[in-house]
């Protein structure tokens, strides 16, 4: 290009003032220029024209120097486009169409209007905080968004993914340490899946290992079979030797492990030199103690990238989560962390998304507390054993110990249910009215409660509702056949369950009505109770019905169980600093008004 | 240009230039394949004009900084060659006089802006068309590319969108250069 400012083309060259004859070189940058030379010329020509004839001009070869670049090659992903399954379908496969809008497939429209329509946001991924490498970061920075990625793959789902669950493929693809947390019943087990999915066929990943909870395994499969139904699968079970030799089997990409298993067999990835280029945790809560054996063996299993999956990450205080930490970036975090410092550490690593803040099209959950006044069997039977308890416990003097006060708080407990000598339940009194209406209108329920016997007994109540038990001592090859007949068979109106065995991995989301009988000791299992109900695909408002009895254990035990909640909600808003860090020794013997005796071991 | 080139020899390039108040001028440049996924990318160091050159070039100062020596150097640091050209940055268009590769500027729709503003430039005179519901201009003296973009994409049944590789390649020169974060 020749420079525009046609004055000072004129008197560049030092023979001739009005030539122009000016060599094209002559005007390349002037990077050896000094500032003030040409500030003279400009100003000297713009003051006055006869002062240049003065001036002694020369020229000035100057460089044709580039600017300097950085730059990168990637490599070309080996294959980005999912081969047809093997094995059948369970529903025929949709491609999903991304939303027009979203992705802005231009190429297929004309439509001049597109030029004025605002385009919507794309979900991109982004590389973690704990990536150093320039180039490294910039693999991830320059990406396609997730939505080009999955419609470009031709990668087919049952139906289309939220745009949350897209952030959380994102979130999930470039980590080698997270944890998705999200709410019970947004879709972690899809997120999760599908993110292996996309590693496996970008091939950054060749083997990963899953570990659930035993009873979870065949929901994984389904899930699996579901949302990425060309991935073969292979599932630890069996004996020894079946075993062993389905861990050290290649041809599978994905492993299920439970966590049972994984006692048993600890010394395979020793022996054979194992490694996993992913371990996912689901329910990772269940490494909550880090000083487990559970937890230990999880923790070292070979493995490149670490992520846990859970709706929890804290029960009951913050050390749960520094105890998940351990497995994915062991001494991170520690538990004197003051908890703005934790949220802050922790803010690259953790991914949470609420229902409310997520699926704000999704039905509502109607929270109908229901505080009863004991029967007065229950009460006589109440006053006697609290009074008693109390007594027996300050007698003990300083060899009163935890569990004694537990002891008591479970006999005042299941009391709230029945009146162990008549029978008597203000509650089932009114479960009774709630469930004759549901049934009568066709809707189904589920009732929690924290023991199998008071299940059992509010099985033989109600019986004219068919109820079915889901429990931990039904047999676990069982429990998916019982869900099935209480989804399909419309006799079947309740279905009786315990927190331990109903509370997580369940989808019931046919069922609109949640009961509390009693309650659990921290709200997390509560609330993933509840979303049993309460999640993706559910159509309807979840009524849960939370049973209380008034001026009982239950209602001071509330109390705290409301303060454990803040304490949750406290750390992922960083709001602040709670009161409470959980349910200590000092709320549990202040709950009958005693004081702690010196040298308690320490009780979560 | 072939229409019926294989799908998966298709490469396009996406160049841009980003203006800094304090730090000046950076320039990215993403090939990207037909899936969009990134092939290679490079990114200047910023530049700064100097004096003399805002004397000298005046009111063309910016095509010449971003399109002559910014883009020209991006594209020719490139090991891959692309089929075709994109900008968002019409002070980029004067690189088309340096090289063979067909190229157009992509306008975004109104209200759409960067982190970082693309520089301004006061030629008026482009040859403008439209396609894929998008609006381009080239060079008037280059007003063949049109043709032959447009014959390009008729071939191609990706959905590729051909405004976000900036996005991406903003995002890019942000990570590369942490200062420009804050402007």
């Amino acid at each position: 290009m020749v420079p525009q400012n046609d004055a000072l083309a004129g008197i560049a060259v030092e023979s001739d003032w009005f030539s122009t004859g000016v060599e094209t070189q002559t005007w390349t940058p002037l990077e050896a220029w000094s500032n003030d030379i040409s500030i003279d010329f400009a100003e000297s020509y713009t003051n006055d024209r006869i002062a240049f004839e003065s001036l002694k001009v020369l020229p000035i070869q100057l460089s044709q120097t580039l600017p300097r670049t950085i730059g990168f090659a990637f490599p070309e992903s080996p294959q980005w486009t999912a081969p047809e399954p093997k094995v059948a379908r369970p529903a025929p496969p949709q491609v999903v169409h991304i939303d027009k809008d979203t992705n802005d497939p231009e190429f297929e429209s004309d439509d001049d209007s597109e030029t004025a329509k605002p385009r919507k946001s794309i979900t991109r991924m982004r590389p973690p905080g704990d990536l150093v490498r320039l180039e490294d970061r910039l693999y991830y920075v320059l990406q396609p968004p997730m939505e080009t990625i999955i419609q470009s793959a031709k990668l087919t789902f049952p139906f289309q993914p939220f745009p949350y669950q897209l952030e959380g493929i994102a979130f999930l693809f470039p980590r080698d340490a997270a944890i998705l947390a999200d709410e019970m019943g947004l879709g972690k087990t899809m997120q999760a899946i599908t993110t292996i999915r996309m590693l496996l066929l970008s091939g950054e990943l060749k083997n990963v290992l899953l570990i659930c909870p035993k009873p979870l395994v065949t929901n994984w499969m389904r899930e699996f079979k579901q949302w990425a139904p060309e991935i073969p699968l292979a599932i630890i079970e069996g004996d020894s030797a079946k075993r062993n030799w389905i861990w050290t089997n290649p041809q599978a990409p994905v492993k299920i492990a439970n966590y049972e298993l994984m006692m048993r067999d600890r010394d395979v990835f020793e022996a054979n030199d194992l490694h996993f280029d992913l371990v996912v945790l689901d329910e990772a809560q269940r490494i909550k103690n880090r000083n487990s054996t559970t937890s230990e063996i999880v923790r070292s299993i070979p493995r490149t990238r670490s992520w846990a999956l859970t709706g929890t990450p804290i029960e009951n205080s913050v050390e749960d989560l520094v105890s998940i930490f351990e497995f994915l970036a062991p001494g991170y975090l520690r538990d004197d962390m003051h908890l703005k410092s934790l949220g802050k550490a922790t803010r690259d690593y953790i991914l949470r998304r609420t229902k409310d803040k997520v699926l704000t099209d999704m039905p509502p959950k109607l929270y109908r507390p229901a505080e009863l006044e004991l029967t007065g069997e229950q009460r006589a039977s109440y006053r006697s054993a609290e009074e008693d308890g109390i007594v027996q416990l300050n007698e003990m003097g300083e060899s009163v110990t935890i569990h004694h006060v537990f002891e008591l708080v479970l006999r005042l407990k299941q009391i709230c249910n029945f009146d162990p000598a008549t029978g008597a339940s203000a509650k089932l009194e009114r479960l009774e009215a709630d469930l004759e209406e549901i049934a009568a209108s066709g809707q189904k329920a589920i009732v929690f409660s924290q023991w199998v016997s008071t299940l059992d007994l509010l099985g033989e109540r109600l019986a004219k509702y068919n109820p079915l038990y889901y429990h931990g001592g039904v047999p676990s090859n069982k429990r998916d056949a019982v869900i099935d007949q209480f989804k399909n068979d419309p006799k079947n109106k309740v279905i009786l369950m315990s927190y331990g065995a109903g509370a997580v991995g369940l989808n019931l989301q046919f069922c609109h009505y949640v009961f509390l009988f009693d309650r659990w000791w921290n709200p997390a299992v509560e609330d993933q109770a509840i979303n049993r109900a309460h999640r993706l695909g559910v159509k309807q408002p979840v009524t849960v019905t939370r049973m209380m009895s008034l001026e009982t254990i239950e209602e001071r035990i509330h109390d705290v169980l409301e303060q454990k909640r803040e304490l949750f909600n406290n750390l992922f808003a960083e709001t602040g600093t709670p009161q409470n860090l959980g349910l200590s020794q000092k709320e549990i013997f202040g709950l009958f008004g005693l004081n702690v005796p010196k040298y308690q071991p320490k009780v979560a | 240009m072939d229409a019926n080139k294989n799908n998966k020899t298709i490469s396009l390039g996406f160049v841009t230039v980003r203006h800094h108040p304090i730090h000046g001028y950076f320039g990215g440049y993403l090939i990207v394949n037909s899936l969009a996924r990134p092939l290679e990318f490079h990114c200047t160091l910023p530049v700064q004009p100097t004096r003399a050159q805002q004397i000298l070039y005046g009111s063309t100062l910016a095509e010449f900084v971003c399109g002559e020596q910014i883009a020209r150097a991006l594209v020719t640091k490139a090991k891959g060659t692309p089929q075709v050209l994109f900008s968002d940055t019409l002070a980029v268009l004067t690189l088309r006089h340096m090289q063979s590769i067909p190229m157009a500027v992509i306008e975004f729709p109104n209200g759409e802006s960067s982190s970082l503003p693309r520089p301004e430039c006061d030629r008026e005179s482009y040859h403008r068309f439209k396609a894929f519901g998008k609006q381009f201009s080239v060079l008037p003296e280059f007003a063949e590319d049109s043709s032959e973009i447009q014959g390009l994409f008729d071939a191609q049944k990706s959905p590729l969108d051909l405004l976000e590789p900036f996005g991406r390649i903003e995002e890019a020169l942000m990570e590369a250069h942490p200062a420009t974060k804050a402007a």
